[in-house]
């Protein structure tokens, strides 16, 4: 598949989507038969084909609040509209999607058909039908495609085993790569024999055309990976606060994990029942993993896998089902949810996913390789991904120049809550300090009292920030310590001999700084279940 | 009596050990009794996976509504046994799937309640939709409310959510409400309607456990928090403190518990004042697991 690469300061996939139209600015239908009318109407439209394209798109806000079913039935609708219109090469993508990891046997069976109005046959494409044959052909259920939400099985009833053999027909001698495996599984007896009387009019069409067909490479307009060079990259400060649990309770947010090292990131949620989605991708995370470890780079490349559901995959859950699919799980490998909610994720990430209340109603695969600021330097999107394509990636934005790192340090509110402790309180005692500090010799450094303020209020922000961190991961000894060492290096002002008042108040400071700074186990009651 | 369970009873005297192909064709026999054809139908699930037409003569049965019911519901079972060994069925599949979706809508509601039951199990969105459109509008129901919710909870990614709540404020009875609970325990927006329900002593046992059983999933530290107050609660019902005990016995942290003094004051109180053995046996239990944990 191509790869899109920027340097341009434009998201590519915005740029690339459907001539960068909008979403169908119309109003959410009200009802199937005002949902089926609208696509009616798009369908009549030859200008208005791209927003077709778009109503495959899982984020579109027609699927908000919409169950999983009618998702599928709408997307189903979508697909079969484009049977009539031809599929497009953007289009392609979203057949090619459901062919490679559709369970759905509407939805199956709708891009089987719809990929048979693509332009022209391509030897390219016979792969993701036979593996969606391999499939789906023990979901081999009656489908009707008559009307929208119609289930009649009269003689006009379809299924995706059918259609899928008719779209091999379709591709003739294009399909003679797959010929073997379409072979295997006429002559493994469990095709019905309906089926088997379309299957063996699928072999003749591949076996006997004498045509040659064109070698194996997809249009250029179909994409599922991106790159994003350096420059490109959205900066990831919205969502640098956004605060995770782990799969053992810690918390920690996005800059503490993601800053400072490349990332693969993988999203799931645990109550995904496509095993060709969540399941394998959790599982090729731990494969991915593996192969760092081959190279010795499992230090140095992280991997994190995001839940779409952090309301009910909680630590327990994420946990376990890392464990059974033999994911690594450590301090550089996590399992993640977003405690404050996955929005902001969505909208950073342009997540492919919509939700029925938490519930996700529909998902795409999605695979990103942040660079060590955090930003998405790569995506892997709808199709399978190859582990080690991904890790090849994430070796190439390792090796990226390092820039220099901004460090927001909490340390600077410390070293002005020291400053304030011995900041002087007149004139004498300012020359006093600049003799001891050897700076007489100079220009006279006029006595700055103004300078005062500002450290005090850069003290001031040094306690609010140890406070946000304390409670964004429930630890809240931190912010008491810097507080009382505040408090004590305030009174130290006011009692001019108490030396040891001030050096009590700037060590109090500093602890609660530094325990700020270092994330910490949050102790979980989390049940056993 | 349902049907099933009086052809059950007439089966167990008809006799056995006929050949498969032998028992699908008695099975499909009208002329044979109904006990014959129910008897011999236990034994044809591996004729149906010999042949299409197998399969069709028992998808023909299931599908006459002149036959007797007890025959189609054996019927209907003999499909979904065979229906069992995927690898095997795979050439049927299409057909059984579309005879079930047939008899989803039949006139008799056993048979619909079978149908839907083993579509359903499949997450089939012809049954989920059916099944929906029957708790929105009753009018349209083709099996009890309760029995739509049972089915809807095989597959969490239903839209059955809102129309749980609905049936929870506005129950057409008790079982529908346990069963739009349970449905709701998949759904961590509802934990705080769990934690009221628990609470309610106006409500029903049923509809405490199935509350504290779905707190217990969706937010188990509130079940605690929850189980220690109403064994903190002299007013509470002694069945439920007992339950709480369970609970915190369970799940509750010991060292916490160790050091809960109006916990286990309570829980002493109930050691000696329940009106029940039972709950006083349970209640005693506890503290001699607190006292031995602490000893350690």
């Amino acid at each position: 598949m191509e790869v899109i690469t920027t340097a341009a300061g434009a998201d590519s996939r915005g740029a690339k989507s459907a001539g960068a139209a909008p979403f169908l600015a119309a109003p959410v239908p009200a009802s199937d038969e005002e949902f089926a009318e609208l696509v009616d109407t798009l369908v009549a439209d030859p200008n208005r084909h791209d927003q077709l394209t778009d109503l495959l798109r899982e984020n579109h806000p027609w699927y908000n609040e919409r169950g999983t079913a009618t998702v599928a039935q709408m997307r189903g609708w979508v697909l079969l509209g484009f049977a009539r219109t031809g599929v497009s090469d953007h289009a392609l993508l979203f057949v090619l999607e459901e062919l490679d990891t559709g369970i759905d046997p509407y939805l199956v069976a709708t891009a089987a058909c719809a990929l048979r109005s693509y332009a022209k046959p391509n030897p390219a494409l016979a792969p993701f039908v036979m593996r969606a044959l391999a499939q789906n052909r023990y979901r081999d259920d009656p489908v009707s495609f008559l009307a929208y939400a119609d289930y009649s099985l009269g003689p006009e009833a379809t299924s995706p085993v059918r259609e899928l053999l008719l779209t091999l027909a379709w591709l003739g001698p294009h399909a003679r790569t797959v010929l073997p495996e379409l072979e295997a599984t006429v002559k493994s007896g469990g095709l019905s024999k309906k089926a088997l009387v379309e299957a063996h009019r699928t072999l003749e069409a591949i076996r006997g055309s004498e045509e040659e067909p064109d070698c194996c490479k997809l249009p250029d307009g179909l994409i599922s990976k991106f790159s994003w060079a350096a420059k490109a990259r959205r900066s990831s400060e919205s969502i640098a606060s956004t605060v995770f649990e782990d799969q053992d309770g810690a918390g920690i947010t996005f800059n503490e994990f993601f800053q400072g090292r490349p990332s693969i990131v993988v999203f799931f949620y645990t109550r995904c029942d496509n095993p060709l989605k969540c399941s394998l991708t959790v599982t090729k995370l731990a494969r991915v993993q593996k192969l760092l470890e081959s190279r010795n780079l499992a230090e140095q490349i992280q991997t994190a896998a995001i839940t779409y559901d952090p309301a009910f995959d909680v630590a327990e859950r994420i946990r376990r089902y890392g464990e059974k699919r033999s994911v690594r799980m450590d301090a550089s490998h996590r399992m993640l949810r977003a405690t404050n909610g996955i929005d902001s994720l969505r909208q950073h990430f342009k997540l492919g996913v919509n939700f029925v209340e938490s519930l996700v109603n529909r998902h795409r695969l999605e695979v990103y390789v942040l660079d060590r600021n955090g930003r998405v330097a790569a995506s892997f999107e709808r199709l399978h991904w190859d582990e080690q394509e991904v890790v090849d990636r994430a070796i190439e934005v390792l090796a990226e120049r390092k820039k220099p790192a901004r460090i927001a340090t909490p340390m600077m509110g410390t070293l002005a809550s020291i400053a304030i402790a011995f900041f002087p309180k007149c004139p004498v005692c300012w020359a006093a300090y600049l003799s001891l500090l050897g700076v007489t010799g100079l220009i006279q450094v006029p006595y700055s009292p103004w300078l005062q303020p500002i450290l005090a209020v850069l003290m001031i922000a040094n306690i609010a920030s140890v406070w946000l961190r304390g409670r964004a991961t429930g630890r809240m000894i931190g912010p008491y310590l810097v507080t009382l060492g505040a408090l004590i290096i305030l009174a130290s002002r006011i009692n001019s001999s108490s030396l040891k008042l001030a050096a009590l108040g700037i060590v109090l400071t500093l602890a609660g700084s530094l325990l700020g700074v270092f994330t910490v186990q949050k102790s979980s009651a989390h049940l056993n279940f | 009596m349902t049907t099933k369970k009086r052809a059950s009873k007439k089966a167990a005297k008809a006799p056995k050990g006929m050949s498969a192909l032998a028992a699908l064709s008695v099975a499909t026999n009208a002329k044979k009794t109904t006990a014959e054809r129910v008897s011999a139908l236990a034994q044809a699930p591996e004729a149906v996976m010999k042949s299409d037409e197998n399969l069709q003569k028992l998808c023909d049965v299931v599908k006459n509504t002149d036959e007797p019911v007890e025959v189609r519901l054996e019927a209907i079972n003999a499909l979904a046994t065979a229906a069992f060994a995927v690898a095997t069925f795979e050439p049927y599949r299409n057909d059984y799937i579309a005879t079930l979706q047939e008899v989803a809508v039949d006139p008799n509601q056993e048979i619909r309640e079978s149908a839907l039951g083993l579509l359903a199990s499949e997450k089939n969105k012809f049954a989920q939709k059916k099944l929906l459109d029957g708790l929105k509008n009753p009018a349209k129901a083709l099996v009890p409310p309760e029995k739509a919710l049972q089915l809807l909870s095989y597959d969490v990614h239903t839209e059955a959510y809102a129309v749980a709540r609905d049936i929870i404020s506005n129950s057409p009875n008790e079982l529908a409400k346990q069963e739009a609970m349970r449905l709701l325990a998949a759904d961590p927006n509802s934990t705080k309607l769990f934690e009221k329900l628990l609470r309610d002593k106006d409500e029903t046992r049923e509809v405490r456990q199935v509350a504290a059983s779905a707190l217990n999933s969706l937010a188990p530290q509130k079940l605690q928090e929850h189980a220690r107050e109403m064994l903190l609660d002299d007013s509470e019902y002694e069945d439920i403190q007992a339950t709480s005990l369970s609970a915190v016995k369970q799940f509750g942290d010991d060292e916490e518990v160790a050091k809960d003094k109006a916990l286990l004051k309570s829980v002493n109180r109930l050691s000696a004042d329940a009106k029940s053995s039972k709950y006083k046996k349970s209640a005693k239990d506890f503290l001699a697991m607190v006292a031995e944990k602490e000893e350690k």
